[in-house]
């Protein structure tokens, strides 16, 4: 590069060129550091979310990291990556490559006790860190506009004498979210889960536009990915999961009301790999219990349907144990416990 | 009438001060980002979204739709280059653009790329504009049988692509459709050819394999040559002449419109809307046979559609609140958090959001062509770069690309794999196209027939019962069956003349009789 002569000036030229696409690079991982004492993380966090961009986890991830960016509630910039595919199986995989690393979190919901209950996946819970249970939201099992299934009754009556005739989108695989909220509700409304036809599809977008296109009968989705469409009359919700009404969707009747004795929330959190230290583990979760409490968060979750329900760690870490053994019950009622 | 108040209103939205600025922040970022290989509109968008956050949010949308259509638009230029392509979308404008840059006309086929971009934006534009409410119905109209029939459809484009050797063209192809199946399937989770890797549970990237086999491949060609026979770095003329403009304009309409529409199926997209339209002009034009060698047909039907198809993505998005690509999720997701949920309502209840988004494709597309055209002999100039320097510069940024998207160093080796893979094959006689197409093609199309089977209780006449579908797959019989026929006849011909000497004087009339009909038919 001593050497001057067109050649040699293109050759620093070209290097200067790289080096400011990694300068660039690098740029965006600074953050401002925001003081606590014990640990704090030395470079940007990968916040994964297993699930397509535009779906729950994705929007649950990319709020999230970006109230606690703003708020500087965490010392580097959180980076959300989507790592989509198989019920979220696929982003975990990712996270439990990296044990001990704790540069690392990944939102998460139902499907991690899920999956692995149904034999798809090899890590269980149990191979991650709770951190924070954050909110919990409503299935909706909806139908489009011009069904003659009026009520959830309505769909029950028919899975009971008819099962092959209806087909059920779903935006996850089968044993895992979408699935098992709706086996559960076919099983305590009198019906053979196991006999539904449930049609997996990636992320609850593609599961309603089929829906909308009459591929599908009746589709399972979360309560405010289908609140757009129950607002514009395309689809109707027969009712929703959750104990109580939903702010989002606040006409749809419960399946207890519709004397459907079953409550499914698809609660939301965060995990982060196996083998982080308390510090570690305390450094987050009271980021989190800070960043449930801004503002800004209140009226995201407002926005898109989430009821507030934080839980620590160690009480995070109870709940999962609970869940687990419940959805256990379900799945292997339905046969699709392997 | 109602329609273009709104519009005009639009506009009055799109060209104030503040969003004309972010038109043009939004482009700018979205063409720079799209030529570096590897870094797509996503990695984009996901850059920008942070800024956007700060914004009102019909500012927002219009920068990051800009980022979008910016990247596609650029995205051409490292593939015409470098063999290297940019974004996905842009992997079959390489099959010809890069060619035509190693004869040196380069300029040509950027500026052709730059015409056909500009174009296919804005006939999708003016679609979106027109018929995007009704075309929700077209939206929803594709399930998974027809989703599966258009890839069937897609898939015979190999029989097109394979160039002289139609075996090592479907060897090539299947063996994409093998890399698509790697992971955990999506309707069983089941592991597949993943080896007990956790790396390749999630798939292969399609980048990885494009720029393996394209631009790594090639890097290895070369370095073979020893920098033989590579361009010689002179740049012919970059204008289009009359004649050339006139060629071009019947596969950029058609890419166009092709693009546009694929673009408003959920799931197809600009990668899928290159390649249909590319082997569809191969098979339309006469010179059909030059494709691939660099005809600037072939740079001009690839780029027009997966422009078009990048704004037709729009319409699943604003009409049904459903993310048409991965790329429009993203903007899903960050519509949302800015407190706008698009769906059927949008357009009642936001309209100024609606049509300043509308309006503001307009200007972003002139802008593009504003900024890039003049680029053009700027850029040809990175072909006068030696090529000692030019070749590391390429293995770079194809490390930098992969490695930026994933932080994978797993994902680099597989990038080397797929370099040494594209090498053999080429210095087999096994051409990288077909290989590509089952990649894309060949994921959905599994999905896709396993979900439709799964509804139907497994019975496959479902496939021919539905009225898109059945068509689809009709027209992909006719595009394998119609070659094979005229194989068939020549052959017949050929046999017949030859038989002339020895056999009977009854098939020889017949033979003769047969070819003269067929001269004159033809």
């Amino acid at each position: 590069m001593f050497r001057t002569g067109r050649r040699g000036s293109r050759a620093a030229f070209a290097a200067v060129a790289v080096g400011s696409v990694s300068l660039l690079l690098a740029a965006c991982g600074e953050g401002a550091g925001a003081a606590s004492g014990g640990w704090q993380p030395t470079k940007p966090i990968e916040y994964i979310a297993p699930a397509n961009t535009g779906g729950g986890w994705d929007t649950l991830a990319r709020s999230s990291a970006r109230v606690m960016d703003e708020a500087d509630l965490v010392s580097r910039p959180m980076r959300v990556v989507n790592k989509p595919g198989a019920g979220g199986a696929i982003g975990w995989s990712y996270v439990a490559k990296h044990q001990k690393d704790p540069h690392k979190l990944f939102v998460t919901s139902p499907p991690i006790l899920l999956v692995p209950l149904a034999g798809e996946s090899d890590q269980t819970y149990r191979d991650f860190t709770p951190v924070a249970r954050l909110n919990t939201e409503p299935l909706a099992y909806v139908v489009k506009a011009n069904s003659p299934f009026k009520t959830f009754e309505d769909l029950a009556a028919k899975l009971k004498t008819d099962p092959g005739k209806v087909s059920v989108a779903g935006g996850s695989g089968p044993g895992s979210l979408d699935h098992v909220g709706l086996a559960g509700a076919v099983q305590a409304a009198g019906a053979d889960a196991s006999k539904v036809k449930y049609v997996p599809f990636d992320g609850g977008g593609e599961a309603l536009t089929s829906l909308l296109g009459g591929h599908t009968d009746v589709a399972v989705a979360g309560g405010s990915e289908v609140q757009a469409l129950v607002r514009s009359g395309d689809v109707r919700a027969l009712a929703v999961s959750s104990e109580k009404r939903s702010p989002v969707l606040p006409d749809t009747p419960t399946l207890t009301e519709s004397g459907i004795d079953y409550v499914f929330d698809i609660w939301r959190g965060v995990m982060a790999p196996k083998g982080l230290t308390g510090e570690q583990v305390a450094y987050y979760e009271k980021a989190f219990r800070k960043m449930v409490e801004q503002d800004a968060w209140k009226k995201e979750s407002r926005k898109l349907g989430w009821t507030d329900a934080f839980l620590g760690s160690e009480e995070f870490g109870k709940f999962l144990d609970e869940q687990n053994k419940e959805y256990t019950g379900i799945l292997t009622e339905v046969g699709l416990r392997k | 009438m109602d329609a273009l108040n709104q519009l005009f209103h639009g506009f009055g939205v799109a060209l104030s001060p503040q969003n004309l600025a972010f038109v043009f922040l939004g482009v700018l970022m979205g063409t720079i980002i799209g030529m570096l290989p590897g870094l797509g509109p996503i990695s984009a968008i996901s850059l920008m979204i942070p800024v956007a956050f700060t914004m009102d949010p019909t500012s927002a949308i219009i920068m990051l739709a800009g980022v979008y259509y910016g990247a596609i638009f650029g995205g051409s230029t490292s593939s015409i280059l470098l063999n290297a392509p940019g974004v996905a979308g842009t992997v079959a404008t390489s099959f010809d653009g890069y060619p035509l840059a190693r004869k040196g006309q380069a300029g040509k086929a950027l500026s052709v790329a730059a015409i056909a971009s500009f174009v296919g934006g804005t006939v999708g534009v003016v679609g979106l504009m027109l018929v995007a409410p009704s075309l929700s119905a077209l939206t929803v109209s594709f399930g998974p049988a027809e989703y599966f029939a258009l890839m069937v459809l897609g898939l015979t484009a190999v029989v097109t692509l394979s160039g002289n050797n139609l075996t090592k063209g479907l060897i090539s192809g299947t063996v994409g459709v093998m890399i698509a199946l790697v992971g955990i399937d999506s309707q069983t989770s089941t592991l597949r050819f993943t080896f007990g890797r956790h790396e390749l549970y999630e798939g292969v990237e399609f980048l990885i394999v494009a720029l393996g086999v394209f631009a790594l491949a090639e890097v290895f060609v070369m370095l073979l040559r020893r920098g033989q026979g590579g361009g010689d770095g002179t740049i012919t003329s970059l204008r289009l002449s009359r004649r050339e403009l006139k060629e071009i304009s019947g596969p950029t309409g058609r890419g166009s419109v092709l693009g546009f529409f694929t673009g408003v199926l959920p799931g197809a997209g600009a990668t899928v809307a290159s390649f249909l339209s590319y082997s569809f002009e191969k098979r339309l034009a006469k010179d059909g046979k030059t494709f691939g060698k660099g005809n600037i047909k072939g740079v001009a039907a690839p780029e027009s559609a997966n422009n078009g198809a990048a704004v037709g993505s729009f319409v699943p998005l604003l009409t049904l609140g459903v993310p048409g690509s991965g790329t429009t999720a993203v903007l899903l997701g960050a519509l949302l958090v800015l407190g706008v949920q698009p769906g059927p309502l949008l357009l009642d209840e936001q309209p100024d959001m609606f049509w300043g988004v509308v309006a503001s494709m307009y200007i972003g597309n002139i802008v593009l062509l504003i900024l890039n055209l003049p680029l053009i002999p700027l850029f040809a100039k990175v072909l006068r770069t030696p090529q000692a320097l030019l070749l590391p510069l390429v293995v770079v940024f194809c490390v930098v690309g992969v490695y930026g998207h994933s932080f994978s160093t797993f994902d680099l080796w597989l990038l080397i794999g797929f370099g040494v893979l594209g090498f053999l094959m080429r210095a087999n006689g096994f051409p990288a196209a077909p290989l590509i197409l089952g990649l894309i093609l060949g994921g959905l199309m599994e999905k896709s027939m396993r979900q439709a089977l799964l509804i139907s209780s497994g019975d496959l006449t479902t496939f021919v019962t539905k009225p898109i579908s059945a068509t689809l797959l009709a027209l992909a019989a006719l595009s394998l069956l119609a070659p094979l026929y005229g194989a068939w006849r020549r052959t017949r011909r050929r046999q017949g003349l030859s038989e002339d000497d020895g056999r009977g004087q009854d098939e020889r009339r017949k033979a003769t009789a047969g070819g003269t009909r067929e001269r004159k038919n033809g």
